[in-house]
């Protein structure tokens, strides 16, 4: 007898300040599920989507609706804010999130897998690239939220170490587009690099009004001041549109230009199902990554309880596009390999440094944190009479 | 006085849990592992823990201490609490037992059953909370003893107004001045004055206000006792 489809719900903001990304990452977890129930029929799975429009306090209430109505499993969330509000209902209703975007780590729940990059693979691997070009003066400005605060953070530690300097730390709020005074700041204070925190909306706003403030002053930015982030993807290149769209440099374990056939043939497949866009980021193919495992550990498990279905996610390797991905049992966050990609005039990004192999995840930087906190600023010592 | 660095890495601690109910083991365990840390349980045996307390290291060391079991640390005579971070397990919110972690110095807790997602916060605000309680309790134990040599700097400082002829402000500078050359707070030097009876080598010392080299050692030697 055929058994009923498992119902699998599909959480994102597929309105809203940062609904480009976030339907992309739907479509990634839409067309991982295509697939899945193409080649396992006797396990189908039920996609049942619902949409917060980027509101954070929605989260809850329709995580909440999903779990009450016996879904056990959910792929959704983007921004830390709304995992962080989701996840009291996931350990009220003993149910399960795949959390498939990159983050500022710091979190182990045991109601989360985590298929996104960890700080140890995103934010370590920009500032050493940044230092390696000899620029160790950065200009922190992001959107007012936990993940700007933790990465500029982890930012100042880094930078710290090798010697460098944060110039200022500035954060605006979520889809903020009025940017005129920060640009006017960084230009006057003439850092070595832009670390960029801002999302959505106030992001491509941001590459627009810097570059075009640059080109007024006779200043090209991309050499003058570069703008580094760990959350830069494709689908926003194409809305900061054409005149400030390349040169731009993000950290990230996938770029759609990454070399694999598996990459390939997720990009065609993608391109097929889903014509009209958004095109492909590392966040949807976190999503498309945490549908392949759920289903796959939902097959091995012959379950949908949670315990179960965890313990066989950690014995999944799965050939992703980026490459090889498995899932560490002691954080239930994912091996990836980190890369840094320079962005084009065709809104796509040259990799210019690739790991050779997966990074394990350390979200809680133990192996790669000083012991002890910089201070909050440098000491200055001063003559006095 | 600058605070004390925030502590954010917890690689290589020892946790060491004093409990009756040894299901926070689980969680507390694998929470710690995902940090770098471990942990031990420790036996306890009639109600007491068999546990060295005053062998502990602040920098490698914290407690896990269940308020259910009472008072379970053997403290040692002088009843000195463990002069390491102590997080305690609440079970229940009785004011008898909070007393007891108040008593044992913890500076933070976790409910009980333990939530592997609170540990990172109850470690990070109990250690930093004990680091910066230590540095208040040396700076009020520092102060305390420059309070109590206070008099020998006003018995110096009337001493060589009486020698030189200057006035206490005078005095009070150059003895400032010869501390800070032999790098010792002004107290100290003091004490030291006192104890050796050297004179002050106010040499090039203060100028009076009617530009008089207050420089008297040459010509005011007195013998001490």
């Amino acid at each position: 007898m055929r058994r009923q489809p498992l119902r699998i719900g599909l959480l994102f903001s597929s309105t809203g300040p940062y609904s480009v990304v976030a339907r992309s990452m739907l479509n990634g977890a839409l067309l991982a599920l295509a697939e899945h129930n193409a080649s396992h029929p006797d396990c189908e799975l039920e996609p049942v989507v619902v949409n917060p429009g980027g509101e954070t306090g929605q989260y809850a209430v329709l995580a909440t609706e999903l779990l009450k109505s016996g879904i056990r499993h959910v792929v959704g969330c983007y921004t830390s804010s709304s995992r962080k509000e989701v996840i009291p209902a996931f350990e009220k209703h003993d149910a399960l999130l795949w959390y498939p975007s990159h983050y500022e780590g710091f979190e182990t729940s045991s109601q989360v897998i985590y298929t996104g990059a960890a700080p140890n693979q995103h934010i370590l691997p920009l500032v050493e690239h940044m230092v390696g070009e000899g620029r160790r003066r950065a200009f922190c400005v992001g959107s007012n939220y936990i993940w700007a605060w933790e990465n500029n953070r982890i930012m100042r530690e880094a930078i710290l170490s090798h010697e460098g300097q944060i110039v200022a730390e500035r954060y605006l709020p979520v889809g903020e587009i009025d940017l005129a005074r920060v640009v006017d700041e960084i230009i006057a204070t003439r850092p070595g690099f832009i670390f960029n925190t801002l999302i959505g909306t106030s992001a491509y706003q941001f590459f627009r009004d810097l570059r075009a403030a640059c080109t007024s002053r006779g200043i090209d930015q991309v050499s003058a001041f570069p703008v580094a982030s760990c959350s830069l993807s494709e689908p926003e290149l194409e809305e900061i549109g054409p005149d400030a769209v390349d040169g731009h440099l993000s950290s990230s374990v996938y770029f759609a230009t990454v070399e694999t056939p598996e990459n390939r043939r997720f990009l065609s497949a993608y391109a097929q199902a889903f014509p009209a866009g958004p095109t492909v980021s590392a966040d949807a193919e976190a999503s498309y990554i945490a549908m392949k495992l759920l289903g796959r550990a939902l097959v091995a498990a012959g379950t949908d309880a949670i315990e179960t279905v965890k313990a066989a996610a950690a014995t999944i390797e799965l050939d992703a596009p980026q490459g090889p991905v498995l899932i560490d049992p002691d954080t239930m966050h994912a091996f990836l390999t980190p890369r840094i990609g320079r962005s084009t005039a065709e809104a796509r990004f040259d990799v210019v440094k690739a790991a050779s192999a997966p990074v394990r995840p350390d979200p809680y930087l133990v192996q790669s944190m000083p012991r002890f906190a910089a201070p909050a600023r440098a000491t200055n010592l001063r003559l006095v009479r | 006085m600058t605070e004390p660095r925030v502590l954010q890495n917890f690689s290589s601690f020892v946790g060491h849990l004093v409990a009756s109910d040894l299901r926070a083991a689980d969680s507390l365990k694998a929470t710690l592992e995902r940090l770098g840390a471990s942990l031990v349980v420790v036996p306890v045996v009639d109600g007491r823990a068999t546990l060295d307390v005053p062998a502990l290291r602040d920098d490698r060391d914290l407690l896990f201490v269940d308020a259910d079991l009472g008072q379970p640390l053997e403290l040692g005579e002088i009843e000195r609490p463990p002069q390491v971070p102590v997080i305690g397990l609440v079970g229940v919110e009785a004011p008898s037992r909070l007393k007891t972690l108040i008593q044992i110095g913890a500076t933070a807790f976790l409910r009980k059953p333990v939530q592997g997602a609170a540990v990172y916060s109850a470690l990070f605000i109990g250690i930093n909370g004990f680091l910066r309680r230590r540095q208040l309790e040396s700076r009020l134990e520092d102060h305390e003893r420059r309070r109590r040599g206070r008099r020998l700097v006003i018995k110096a400082i009337l001493d060589l107004m009486q020698r030189a002829g200057i006035d206490d402000d005078q005095a009070y500078a150059i003895l400032r001045r010869e501390s800070m050359k032999q790098r010792l707070s002004i107290e100290d030097y003091c004490a030291t004055v006192a104890r050796t009876g050297r004179d002050v080598a106010f040499a090039g010392g203060a100028t009076g206000a009617d530009g008089r080299d207050a420089s008297l050692n040459q010509r005011n030697q007195r013998s001490r006792p």
